[in-house]
C-alpha cells in the first residue's frame, strides 16, 4: 500500500519530529546543566536505590570520622595526663628512696614529706583531668571530678572514686564503624586506685612515715612500684586504642573515597559524552529544520503559469 | 433525438464541472483546517433515453451530472484512531500523575527526606558522644522536627495532588457531557439534512472530532446508523443515541481521607445515581485509577499507596525510636518516655506524628540510671538508619518502587502515544487535502468546462447554419 502524503500530514509529522528533536535536546541540556543523570527516581530506579544507599553510607562515614576525631581528642588527653602521672610517681619513688636514708635529719624528712604531698596534689589534679568539661577518668559519672577528697578531724584524708557503677567503671565508647567501637576513657580506679588503695592514700602514708621519727618510708616502695606498673598498663592500653583509632580513620578515608567514586559513577554525567550527544543532536535538529524549510514550501502552483 | 438536446448535454457538463470546481475550491480552502475530510464530486454520465420503437437515430447519452459529494473518510482508520486515543489517554493520565508525584518526593536530592533522616541519625550519634552537651541535644530535637515536618509536607503534597486530580476529573466529565450533547445535536441536524437529500459532510467532520475527543476522555466507541446518525457507547452503556444524550457524573470519595480509607471515586449515570459506568479506557479512567484506594498487591491508586508509604515511614520512625528511647534514662536518671508521639486518632500516621519532647534535657541517652553520662542509647538510635527494617530502608524502597512504576508508566504512555500518533498520521494522510492533486483536478475541471463551452459554440454555429444560412439558394 502506498501511503498518501499531503501537505497537512507532512506538516504534522515534521512538527512531531521537530518536537521530538527539541525534547531530546532539552533532556540533554538538563543533564548537562544539572550535572546529574538522576534528577527524579524514574530516570534510573536501580541507580536511585544505589544513590540512596551510598548517600546513607557516606553520611554514616562522615559521622564515624567525627567520632574518630573525638576519640583521638579523648585519648590524647588521657595519654598526656598519664605521661605526667608516670613522671610524678617516679619522682615520688625517688623521694621515698631518699627518705629511707637513715642519716637524714627531721627537717630534711619534713621537706621530703612536703614534696611528696605536692606530688600527690599534682596526681590528684591529673586524675581529675577533663576534656570539654568532662572528666576523662570518671566513666559515665557526672560528679565533675573522678576522685573526691574528704579530710577527717584528725587530719587523715580519704579518697573515693566516683566512676564505679556495679563494681566496675562503665566504658565510654565511640563508634568508628558499623561494628567497631573503641573505648576512649580511662578507668580511673584501675590507674590511680580507689579509696585506701589509691596512689593518693599511699603517698599520704609515705608522708606520714617520713614525718614520724622512726617511720620507714621504704616499706611502701613495693606498693609504689605496683601502682607505677598499673599506670604503665593504662598508658600502653591508651596507646593501643589510639592505634586502633588511627587504623579505623585511615580505613574510613579510603572507604569514603570509594563511596564517593561509586556515587559519582552512578549519578554523575559523563561530560564528554553528553557534550558529544548534544552536538550530534544539534546537527540532527538543524538538519530537520533545513529539510522542513525545503519540503513545506513548494506546491504545484509554483510551477504552473 | 431532439435537435437541441446537444445544448442541454453541454449545459449539464458546464454545471457539473462548475460544481466539481466548487468542491475542489472547498477542499483547498480547508487544506489546513483541523478535522476536515476531503470531498470529491462524483460525476456520473447521464444515460441515453430508451429509443422509441421506430426511431432511426442512435441515441447518445444525455451529458453528466453530480450524483453525490462524497466524503473520503475511512471508517477503519477512524476506529483505529479512536482505539489508540483511548489507550493513550488512559496511560498518559497515569504517567502524568506519577511524574507529578516524583517531583513531590524530591528524591534523590540531598535535601530530601533521606538526607534529613541521615542528619537526624548523625545528631543522635553526636548527642550520644556528648550527653552533657545541651547543644547536641537541641540539634536532635530540631532535626527530629524537620523530619516530622517533611513527612507531613510529603503527605499533604500527595493529598493535594489527589484533590487536584479529582477536580480535573470533574471538569473532564463536564467536558464529556458537553461533547455528548453536541454530538446529539449534530446527529439531529445531520439526519435532517441527509433525509432532505443534502450534504452534511462538514457537520460529520465536526461530529467525528467530538467523538474522537470522547474516545480520548472516556473510551467511547461508536455505532453508525442508517439515517446518518451515530450512537456513542461508553462502558457498555449508551451515551448518545440519535438526538438524545445522557450525562455522566463523578461520585464516590470526595476527599483524600476517604480515598485513603478505601473508598473509590466512580463515574455514574447522572439520571440514575448509583449506576456505575465501568470505564474501560480514556483519560478519565486513567485518573480514576490514580484516585483509587490502596491495594495490598500494589495495583491500587497511585496516590493513596504513596501516602501509605509515607505513613509507613512515619510509623517505623516513631515506634523504633520510641522503643529505644523509652528504655533509656536522662542524665538525672528519669525514664525517657516517648520521643515521637503518634496520635492514635489521626487517620494518617504522618499527619498524627509530632515530637513530644520539647525540653532538650528530657532526651534520654543512658541505658542505666546509675550512668548519667552514658551515651550508648544515642549510638543505638543512630544505628536505626542502617537497620534493614528502619525508616530509611522503608523510605528508600518506597522511592524506588515509585520510580520503577513511574518509569514503566512513562514508557507505556510513550508507546501508546506513538501508536496514537501513527494511527492519526494514517488518518490525516488519508483524509487531509493534497493541494497538488486538487490543483490537477482543478485544471481538468477547467479544461472540461472550456470544452463544454466549445461544444455549446459548435452547436450554436450549427444551428446558425441551419436557421440563418439554409433556404437562401438563389436569393
Amino acid at each position: 500500500m502506498t501511503t498518501r502524503v499531503t501537505q497537512l500530514s507532512m506538516q504534522r509529522s515534521t512538527l512531531a519530529n521537530l518536537q521530538l528533536n527539541m525534547a531530546a535536546m532539552a533532556s540533554l541540556q538538563e543533564r548537562m546543566s544539572s550535572g546529574t543523570k538522576i534528577s527524579v527516581p524514574s530516570d534510573d530506579p536501580a541507580g536511585t536505590s544505589d544513590v540512596l544507599a551510598l548517600r546513607r553510607q557516606q553520611a554514616s562515614m562522615t559521622q564515624y570520622g567525627r567520632n574518630a576525631d573525638d576519640a583521638t581528642a579523648w585519648l590524647t588527653t588521657l595519654d598526656s595526663t598519664l605521661s605526667s602521672s608516670l613522671v610524678s610517681v617516679r619522682r615520688a619513688r625517688d623521694l621515698t628512696v631518699q627518705g629511707g636514708n637513715g642519716a637524714l635529719g627531721a627537717q630534711a624528712r619534713e621537706a621530703l614529706a612536703t614534696e611528696i604531698e605536692g606530688v600527690r596534689d599534682g596526681l590528684l589534679s591529673q586524675a581529675n583531668a577533663t576534656y570539654l568539661g568532662r572528666t576523662v577518668f570518671a566513666g559515665t559519672s557526672n560528679a565533675g571530678v573522678a576522685f573526691t577528697t574528704a579530710t577527717a578531724a584528725d587530719g587523715t584524708r580519704t579518697y573515693s572514686y566516683t566512676g564505679t557503677v556495679n563494681g566496675e567503671t562503665p566504658a565510654v565508647e565511640r563508634r568508628l564503624g558499623d561494628d567497631v567501637t573503641v573505648r576512649v576513657d580511662g578507668d580511673g580506679a584501675a590507674v590511680y586506685g580507689d579509696g585506701d588503695d589509691s596512689v593518693f592514700a599511699l603517698l599520704d602514708k609515705v608522708a606520714a612515715a617520713l614525718r614520724s621519727p622512726d617511720g620507714d618510708p621504704t616499706q611502701y616502695l613495693d606498693a609504689i612500684d605496683a601502682r607505677y606498673s598499673a599506670m604503665l598498663t593504662g598508658s600502653s592500653s591508651v596507646g593501643a586504642r589510639q592505634n586502633r583509632v588511627d587504623a579505623a580513620k585511615s580505613a574510613l578515608q579510603s572507604s569514603t573515597l570509594n563511596v564517593t567514586t561509586q556515587l559519582g559513577n552512578v549519578q554523575d554525567i559523563d561530560l564528554a559524552q553528553v557534550i558529544l550527544d548534544l552536538e550530534s543532536q544539534q546537527v540532527a535538529y538543524q538538519g530537520a529544520l533545513g529539510a522542513t524549510a525545503r519540503t513545506l514550501q513548494p506546491t504545484l502552483l509554483d510551477f504552473l503559469q | 433525438m431532439s435537435t437541441f438536446s446537444g445544448i442541454s448535454t453541454a449545459l449539464s457538463s458546464l454545471q457539473a464541472q462548475r460544481q466539481a470546481l466548487e468542491v475542489a475550491g472547498q477542499n483547498i480552502a480547508n487544506a489546513g483546517t483541523a478535522g476536515y475530510t476531503r470531498q470529491r464530486a462524483d460525476l456520473t454520465a447521464v444515460s441515453a433515453s430508451t429509443p422509441a420503437m421506430f426511431s432511426t437515430s442512435t441515441s447518445v447519452g444525455g451529458g453528466v451530472r453530480v450524483t453525490d459529494v462524497q466524503r473520503l473518510s475511512d471508517a477503519f482508520l477512524d476506529a483505529k484512531v479512536r482505539a489508540a486515543t483511548t489507550a493513550a489517554g488512559t496511560l498518559s493520565a497515569q504517567a502524568t500523575a506519577y511524574s507529578t508525584l516524583e517531583t513531590t518526593l524530591g528524591e534523590p536530592a540531598k535535601t530530601a527526606l533521606s538526607g534529613q533522616l541521615s542528619a537526624l541519625w548523625s545528631a543522635w550519634s553526636d548527642a550520644g558522644n556528648q550527653p552533657d552537651d545541651g547543644a547536641a541535644r537541641s540539634v536532635v530535637l530540631e532535626d527530629a522536627r524537620t523530619v516530622v515536618g517533611t513527612l507531613q509536607t510529603l503527605y499533604r503534597g500527595v493529598a493535594s495532588q489527589w484533590d487536584q486530580t479529582r477536580t480535573s476529573t470533574v471538569s473532564l466529565v463536564d467536558q464529556v457531557n458537553a461533547s455528548a450533547a453536541s454530538v446529539a445535536d449534530l446527529n439531529d441536524r445531520i439526519r435532517a439534512i441527509t433525509t432532505s437529500g443534502g450534504s452534511a459532510n462538514e457537520l460529520q467532520d465536526q461530529r467525528d472530532q467530538l467523538v474522537t475527543q470522547l474516545s480520548s476522555l472516556v473510551g467511547a466507541t461508536t455505532q453508525a446508523r442508517a439515517d446518518g446518525t451515530v450512537d456513542v457507547l461508553v462502558g457498555g452503556g449508551t451515551l448518545v443515541q440519535g438526538a438524545h444524550a445522557a450525562a455522566l457524573a463523578v461520585a464516590g470519595a470526595t476527599s483524600f481521607a476517604q480515598a485513603a480509607g478505601g473508598s473509590a471515586v466512580t463515574i455514574e449515570w447522572a439520571d440514575r445515581p448509583g449506576a456505575t459506568v465501568a470505564l474501560t479506557g480514556g483519560q478519565v479512567a486513567g485518573q480514576l485509577h490514580v484516585l483509587g484506594p490502596a491495594d495490598p498487591s500494589g495495583t491500587g491508586g497511585v496516590l493513596t499507596e504513596a501516602a501509605a508509604q509515607v505513613d509507613a515511614v512515619a510509623t517505623a520512625l516513631a515506634t523504633q525510636v520510641n522503643a529505644l528511647h523509652q528504655a533509656a534514662y536522662t542524665t538525672d536518671g528519669q525514664a525517657g518516655g516517648e520521643l515521637f508521639h503518634l496520635d492514635p486518632g489521626s487517620a494518617s500516621a504522618a499527619l498524627g506524628l509530632s515530637v513530644s519532647v520539647t525540653d532538650p534535657t528530657r532526651i534520654a541517652l543512658s541505658d542505666d540510671p546509675a550512668k548519667p553520662l552514658d551515651g550508648s542509647v544515642g549510638d543505638a538510635i543512630s544505628r536505626l538508619g542502617a537497620s534493614a527494617g528502619g525508616p530509611d530502608a522503608t523510605w528508600a524502597s518506597a522511592v524506588v518502587t515509585i520510580g520503577t512504576r513511574a518509569q514503566a508508566a512513562s514508557s507505556r504512555a510513550a508507546v501508546a502515544e506513538a501508536a496514537r500518533s501513527t494511527a492519526e498520521q494514517q488518518q490525516v494522510a488519508n483524509a487531509s487535502v493534497d493541494v497538488d492533486s486538487e490543483t490537477v483536478d482543478m485544471l481538468s475541471f477547467q479544461r472540461s468546462y472550456e470544452g463544454a463551452a466549445r461544444v455549446l459554440t459548435a452547436i450554436d454555429d450549427m444551428l446558425d447554419t441551419l436557421i440563418n444560412k439554409t433556404g437562401s439558394v438563389g436569393r
